[in-house]
């Protein structure tokens, strides 16, 4: 009797531990953004704002988190319209291989980032494609593709499609049927892909790298090159604003979806 | 010549003559499998048909076909003499009650009902006062605002049933829309849509694997295997001159025999060699086949007891069981020389009879049915 | 009339297949278009491109990646970068989730939501705070310190240990999450019964819930080395070039040196370490689902 009670107290200091291992880094981020001073000691000296003001003045950081936030909501626009009507064709077996399909269309999440990122480079080079904008947008419309397909090829899973017959025997063409049963019904499930699409897409390194040039930085590549140029709390705060950002993000989601339904993938 | 004898026999058969829903000629397939071939089909206008036949003999894709909601491979639909077979499901203005009814759960109930209103553009002002009259007709004024997953079976068939009339549709089809509910409420919720459809004088189309559904609902009954119409016609000629081996084991209870016919009965009869000896089937009902058949009898038409007279088969089983129904009952009889047991239904059981003992029976040989062996 | 007209039309040869399919049907089309050319094909073009130098057909790169011992080495370094990370996460993750499963209702909503929160957090910023913490003057050395384990800071940071601290700390809970998701549905009547058929808690253990979880740990550990065996950002910022890894190469190979020959074939190399963990794991899940499905 001795052995299980210990081990299961053992288990649950791990929990415990993993816990505060994992907030560890977040919170002396966000700790680092309010110190006065600039070298990052601990227990860190001082509170002040300041380095939330030089956020403005520091070079390109505001540029590219809207660079990044742009083609992040695109690619996941784009991803969520073709992917949704790709899944749609595949749950309803109207072609064949649609298993395969649908491997296919998830499988860029099996790839390495850096292999996809040179992959783009050197096709881009191919066809002389030099716009690092379009490039970009391209190879993250790859990247969120498996996301959307994922959930929502589980949403699907999951509706009636008799609904979508109901409503054109009730005078929709299937367009608008789709429109007005389909996508106010898989939409809740397949808005928690679209949110990890998002922040995949914002966060990406490995394959943004290769593609961005002076003009044109997406966000994570301005914050690294910030950290090996002039690491100062500049970064944290930038840091704390995308973890503040990602949790205002997953309450609104939590309260439109249900936090349930979210972590479902 | 073919075409024209079935549509004599249509004509015969409708108790209106007009043809108001026509399928000609309709074959569908699945790839290499051939799901309707060459069927025809005609409805009168107010008038409610069944499909009735098992899963897979095409009544939901004859549904679907009629619906618009897959394509005919050959063959043409019509509805009141328009051409359909190229219109899209959208614009047919068909009402279809599903099978799980398909309501949509992000609406409510009125939202549901409105929603063919809305899709049709109907003036804003006359959609209110069409869902409520809707509503009123199935008795669901007082759930208007609910949420769909709030209510019952029964409630939500009410609401599917609403949805679907409140467009004013040409034909009604509804699929199997009874197989989710128990076996009480389906009863009540069969006679009172069949008294709402009557009122409305809604042509419908009601696809069913479930016989006595069928029985008591429709004005006829098609009964579909394999992709064909079997027979057609009312629930008392579908039930007692079954036209084929198939509607006879499918529509009500049996026994079948098998046997082999001889050319030349008595009488003009037809005798039949069967293990429990020679059964005779009248001519004048059966077309007369010769070599491997099945003789069928309808349960309540064998009584017990001696033959009254020569128009009657008499054979003597040993009684096996009694099944207790309370309006009937049913007695099973188990003739070594047979597999299957004779059924027997009498309204009231004779003192005196227990399992064991040999028991005469006989039929007359007007309700004796023959088929050729499949 | 009609019936000649019928039948026309009934004869008529089963229209073609392919074009037939109904309208819908093209909807498929834009995705998997789409996808094919910004993806397969720039795969496959990468994939070409390995065997290829400026002379032409040449296996120059893989003869370089495959036979020099200071690329295997980096091979190698990239396996045990994988190795260590999947085995710490393992050890670590397992008993976590454990306890995260058998948490009361409310609390493991809440637990679960903790474990999940951070994989949601850029992986650039975790790894910025982890190197705030592993300064001389940060908050690991400070703990050290007072707990009197050491009496001088150390230097953490570019050493292996900080490597290895700060990747499991970056991919744990993509250890944890599926595991637990397998836990959470393992009843825990299952043990109950196998203690009261006689078995002691180390057999319990051993012959019910690790077999009735191996689906889970299986997809750990498949998600967590085919990533951590590819990470860049994370080895490049607590490490760099003291540890080189596949992922350093083929940065290197691509922005500094240009040698695209050898960057191709490493990822190429690379792609073959994904594709075959992919398979491996789902050869090894695959029998387990299906054994669970028919159950």
């Amino acid at each position: 009797m001795m052995i299980p009670r210990i081990s299961f107290a053992l288990c649950w200091v791990m929990l415990g531990l993993v816990l505060m291992f994992l907030f560890t880094p977040i919170v002396i981020v966000v700790a680092v953004s309010f110190t006065e001073s600039a070298v990052f000691s601990f227990p860190p000296q001082g509170f002040s704002l300041k380095w939330y003001y030089s956020i403005r003045n520091a070079d390109g950081l505001l540029a590219s988190a809207w660079l990044s936030a742009q083609v992040a909501f695109i690619s996941t626009l784009i991803s969520l319209v073709l992917g949704t009507l790709c899944a749609i064709a595949v749950v309803r077996r109207m072609v064949p291989g649609g298993d395969a399909i649908a491997t296919f269309m998830a499988s860029p999440l099996m790839i390495p980032g850096l292999v996809l990122g040179i992959a783009f480079l050197q096709s881009a080079r191919l066809i002389g494609l030099n716009d690092a904008y379009a490039t970009l947008l391209i190879a993250h419309i790859v990247l969120t593709m498996p996301f959307i397909m994922r959930t929502v090829l589980a949403s699907l899973s999951m509706f009636d499609f008799s609904m979508v017959d109901a409503a054109r025997m009730l005078g929709c063409s299937y367009p608008r049927a789709l429109w007005r049963v389909l996508v106010p019904n898989i939409l809740p499930g397949v808005m928690s892909g679209a949110l990890f699409a998002f922040i995949a897409s914002f966060d990406n390194y490995p394959i943004s790298i290769f593609l961005v040039d002076v003009h044109t930085k997406t966000l994570p590549i301005q914050l690294l090159n910030q950290l090996e140029m002039s690491p100062d709390p500049t970064v944290a705060a930038t840091s704390a604003l995308l973890i503040m950002a990602t949790i205002v993000a997953l309450i609104v989601c939590d309260r439109l979806v249900g936090l349930k339904r979210m972590t479902t993938i | 010549m073919n075409v024209v004898a079935r549509e004599a026999a249509h004509a015969r058969a409708t108790p209106r003559s007009d043809r108001y829903l026509d399928v000609a000629a309709v074959t569908k397939r699945f790839g290499a499998a051939t799901v309707l071939k060459d069927l025809d089909i005609s409805v009168a206008r107010s008038e409610f048909i069944s499909l009735l036949g098992p899963s897979g003999c095409g009544k939901t894709t004859l549904l679907r076909l009629i619906a618009g909601l897959m394509k005919p491979d050959g063959g043409r639909i019509a509805i009141g003499g328009n051409d359909l077979t190229q219109v899209p499901a959208h614009k047919r203005n068909i009402g279809v009650v599903f099978q799980n009814y398909a309501l949509f759960p992000h609406l409510s109930v009125e939202q549901n009902v409105a929603f063919g209103l809305e899709a049709q553009r109907t003036l804003k002002a006359e959609i209110g006062g069409r869902v409520q009259n809707a509503l009123a007709l199935v008795r669901m004024q007082a759930f208007a605002e609910r949420r769909i997953s709030a209510l019952s079976g029964g409630q939500q068939q009410r609401v599917a049933v609403a949805r679907a009339l409140v467009v004013k549709p040409s034909l009604l089809l509804l699929d199997e829309p009874f197989s989710a509910l128990d076996r009480k409420l389906r009863e009540t919720m069969q006679i009172e849509l069949r008294h709402l459809l009557r009122d409305l004088e809604i042509t419908s189309i009601f696809v069913t694997h479930d016989q006595d559904e069928a029985l008591v609902m429709s004005d006829r009954i098609a009964v579909m295997n394999e992709g064909r119409i079997e027979q057609l016609g009312t629930p008392d000629e579908v039930y007692s001159s079954p036209a084929s081996l198939h509607v006879l084991e499918f529509v009500g209870q049996s026994t079948r025999i098998g046997g082999t016919a001889s050319a030349s009965g008595q009488g003009g009869d037809v005798g039949i060699e069967t293990p429990i000896g020679q059964i005779r089937a009248s001519m004048r009902r059966n077309s007369g086949p010769t070599g491997k058949v099945v003789v069928g009898i309808r349960p309540e038409c064998i009584a017990l007891g001696e033959r009254p007279g020569a128009d009657f088969n008499e054979i003597t089983a040993e009684l096996a069981d009694i099944v207790f129904f309370g309006s009937k009952t049913a007695l099973h009889f188990k003739p070594p020389a047979m597999e299957d047991r004779i059924q027997v239904e009498v309204a009231r059981l004779p003192s005196g009879v227990a399992p064991g003992a040999a028991l005469k029976l006989h039929w007359p040989i007007a309700e004796t049915m023959v088929y050729p062996t499949p | 009339m009609t019936t000649i007209g019928m039948e026309t039309q009934v004869t008529a040869p089963p229209r073609r297949r392919l074009l037939q399919l109904d309208a819908p049907a093209i909807m498929v089309l834009p995705g998997l278009v789409f996808m094919v050319v910004a993806f397969a094909i720039p795969v496959l073009i990468l994939v070409a491109d390995s065997f290829r130098d400026a002379s032409g057909l040449s296996l120059a790169g893989y003869r370089k990646v495959l036979g020099d011992p200071y690329y295997i080495g980096i091979i190698w370094n990239s396996l045990q970068l994988g190795l260590i990370t999947t085995i710490g996460s393992l050890l670590i993750g397992y008993p976590a989730a454990f306890a995260l499963s058998r948490a009361p209702a409310r609390l493991q909503v809440l637990l679960f939501a903790l474990i999940f929160l951070p994989l949601t957090v850029s992986i650039i910023v975790k790894t910025f705070g982890l190197a705030i913490m592993m300064r001389r003057d940060g908050i690991l050395n400070w703990l050290l310190l007072n707990l009197g384990f050491i009496e001088r800071p150390m230097r953490l940071v570019f050493t292996e240990f900080a490597l290895y601290f700060g990747m499991i700390n970056v991919f744990l809970p993509l250890m944890i999450l599926p595991i637990y998701s397998v836990m959470r549905q393992l009843d825990p009547r299952l043990t109950d019964a196998a203690a009261s058929l006689g078995a002691g808690p180390v057999t319990t253990f051993l012959r019910v819930t690790l077999p009735l979880t191996m689906p889970g740990v299986v997809a750990g550990i498949s998600l967590v080395f085919s990533i951590s065996v590819a990470a860049y950002v994370t080895p490049g910022l607590l490490i760099g070039d003291r540890f080189m890894t596949m992922s350093q190469v083929m940065a290197k190979a691509y922005l500094n040196i240009r040698d695209f020959n050898l960057g191709a074939s490493m990822a190429v190399v690379m792609l073959v370490v994904a594709v075959t963990i992919v398979f491996t794991s789902t050869y090894f899940a695959e029998p387990a689902s299906r054994r669970g499905r028919k159950g």
